[in-house]
């Protein structure tokens, strides 16, 4: 099933929490609402399931106007990030409880009903825990009973607030993985909220970045990370150096050294660059090189962190390169060395405000 | 260097001293503590309720069960009986909707009903008494043009005791919900929604089953007081033997007669009331507590 959020805003008393949100999700995506704490992502996710009425616009469902339906009209599946399982049930009955609580005309029989709970326990891979209590869970296994409850109810659309929130790093990763081989064989049209910009480029279809109400930007993983639309985006997904220049003769002067531009005659600007698009050379080999000092290496694992200050202004670079280019430098602490961004992206600070 | 040594050696002198004084006080507090929480209790609880039952033994099984069959007792026994038979569904049914409009929702004047919901707790029975003497009595009361119209005798009369217990006993289901529920917060409630539960059906197998002891503890208590309440029943009441003396009221008139062993007998009924409320209680919270404590106990690791 296929939705469709058009005009959506809403307010908290005098907080604006969404504005004009405009999005379409297609029938079978998996989709990451991204943004900080506040940013509205999760009120948009309660307005799609209607436990959240939105102020104005509408929540389409396969061209289907949902916006007046009840949540429990709207058969969507909702995980809660602190499970939200029903202390007083077993495992088996808080997963039976969807079927169990259809009026009798559209109740499946016990046995129907048996069946498909221990066909949910399976997938979840969780069949010998059917009689305990949430109490007895792990959190792991509490957040696999609350997607298997959700599930159980046969949703067109799946939606997950946070799933691995409340999850320790390792039970985090595996959970991860696992919602993405299970979205896999049952694409069913799914939307889950996180703040972690790893867990959204790693799991979804599509990334929607959302910052103070607005959508920043919507688009694949590789899209949003390879080419943010603004600079917020860009320091969401990742480290960044900032360099501050001008822009020059249609070229950008960043410093020391130029680079092409495409218009913006004598304008301030700030380019954004990836610690991994960073070069590091011992000796200056062009104008654009800057002289900088190590200040800090941490080299565990096959990444090499590097932090470093810049002697002309004293600004502070982070960089990371591979362990072999590490060794073949030689580099150590308190090294004066020479810096350059391979690859940036430029950003008029009029026109964007971090 | 030289002098550091000493230093060291008096700071774990003082150490060694503060961890004994520790351990001994650790022993010593909770003994005197103990002791001092027991005896209180004995004194101002065990005895007087020992003493309840002995006097009314006093004179023989025989007189205790004649004062509680004597036929003005037995009419006592039954207006409190229907007092406690409407007093406590409608508090029941009044303290949930509160407990669950406060805990569950947002709405303007919620802090106003969270204050008046303690209204008679802080208030004199007495006072209480007299306001609703000050409403309905047919001779001076606000409504009692209204009252004398349609021939209705609230003062002085069975739905006055009502009215004044009801008042009363007002908050007891509703204190002991708003905490729990609000502490419980609505995230169950709003799977069950998402699940295709009606508001019925979340209510009546996700919400009532969370708050089930507390409720019947809070019941426990409205029906303690309603059986029990005397100052606010007492104004209203006008004390007409056999028609509008309740169990409390009948204690005192006895007890004013120096029918000493028959007021106890029959105040005796009213302490059983409270020793099943113990009961229930302890029943409540070990059951409250029990699902969690196996959850404790048995939690097993990530699979």
């Amino acid at each position: 099933m296929s939705i469709e959020i058009r005009d959506v805003s809403k307010t908290f008393d005098s907080y604006r929490a969404l504005s004009d949100i405009n999005l379409i999700i297609q029938t079978g995506e998996l989709v990451a609402l991204l943004g900080p704490s506040g940013s509205g992502k999760t009120t948009l996710l309660r307005i799609i399931a209607g436990l959240e009425t939105a102020d104005q616009g509408s929540i389409i469902f396969d061209g289907e106007d949902n916006t007046k339906k009840s949540t429990q009209d709207r058969k969507v599946g909702f995980v809660f990030q602190h499970y939200a399982l029903f202390k007083h049930m077993t495992v088996f009955e808080n997963i039976a409880f969807g079927l169990r609580v259809r009026p009798s005309k559209f109740r499946p029989s016990k046995e129907a009903i048996k069946k498909k709970v221990h066909e949910l326990l399976e997938l979840v891979k969780m069949e010998e825990l059917a009689n305990r209590y949430p109490s007895q869970l792990s959190g792991g296994q509490r957040q696999r009973i609350a997607l298997a409850r959700a599930l159980a109810v046969e949703p067109k659309v799946l939606l997950l607030d946070e799933p691995f929130g409340a999850l320790d790093a390792k039970v985090r990763k595996d959970l991860r993985r696992w919602l993405r081989k299970l979205h896999d064989e049952y694409p069913i049209t799914s939307v889950f909220v996180t703040h972690d910009q790893e867990e959204a480029l790693d799991v979804a279809d599509r990334v929607v970045i959302l910052n103070q109400g607005k959508i920043e930007q919507i688009g694949t993983p590789e899209e949003v990370y390879d080419n943010p639309a603004n600079p917020f985006v860009y320091n969401f997904l990742g480290n960044v150096n900032l360099f501050h220049g001008r822009i020059h003769n249609g070229k950008v002067e960043l410093g020391l050294f130029g680079a092409d531009s495409d218009g913006g005659q004598g304008k301030d600007i700030v380019s954004y660059t990836r610690p991994h698009d960073i070069e590091i050379k011992l000796e200056p080999e062009g104008k654009e090189f800057i002289g900088s000092r190590i200040t800090f290496i941490r080299a565990v694992g096959p990444i090499v962190k590097i932090e470093l200050v810049r002697l002309d202004n004293g600004q502070y670079i982070e960089a990371e390169i591979s362990k072999e280019t590490y060794r073949k430098l030689g580099l150590k602490e308190r090294h004066t060395v020479y810096v350059r961004p391979k690859d940036f992206k430029v950003f008029i600070p009029e026109d964007y405000v971090i | 260097m030289a002098g550091s040594i000493p230093i060291q050696l008096k700071t774990d002198k003082e150490a060694a001293y503060a961890k004994k004084r520790a351990v001994k006080g650790s022993k010593l507090v909770p003994i005197v503590l103990t002791t001092i929480a027991l005896l209180f209790f004995i004194l101002m609880l065990i005895i007087p309720l020992i003493s309840v039952f002995v006097k009314a033994f006093e004179q023989g099984a025989n007189l205790y069960f004649a004062s509680i069959t004597d036929p003005i007792a037995l009419k006592a026994i039954k207006l409190t009986l229907i007092t406690i038979a409407i007093t406590v569904p409608i508090n029941t049914v009044f303290g949930l909707a509160a407990a669950w409009a406060i805990a569950k929702f947002k709405f303007k004047g919620k802090n106003l009903l969270i204050t008046f919901i303690d209204l008679p707790f802080s208030i004199s029975p007495v006072v209480a008494g007299l306001i609703f003497v000050l409403l309905f009595s047919t001779s001076h009361g606000l409504f009692a043009p209204l009252l004398n119209a349609l021939g209705i005798k609230i003062i002085f009369a069975p739905p006055g005791i009502i009215i004044a217990t009801i008042f009363v006993t007002l908050p007891f289901v509703a204190r002991e919900l708003i905490p729990l529920m609000e502490a419980q917060g609505t995230a169950e409630e709003e799977a069950a929604l998402t699940l295709g539960a009606s508001g019925w059906k979340t209510f009546w197998h996700i919400t009532l089953p969370n708050i089930k002891w507390a409720l019947l503890y809070g019941i426990m208590l409205t029906t303690a007081r309603a059986a029990g309440e005397f100052g606010a029943v007492s104004v209203v009441s006008g004390h007409i033997r056999g028609l509008t003396n309740t169990v409390p009221l009948h204690v005192e008139i006895l007890y004013n007669e120096y029918k000493f062993s028959a007021a106890f007998a029959v105040a005796s009924l009213l302490t059983l009331i409270a020793l099943v409320n113990l009961i229930v209680k302890n029943v409540a919270y070990s059951k409250m507590n029990r699902i969690h404590k196996a959850g404790e106990k048995k939690n097993v690791p990530e699979a």
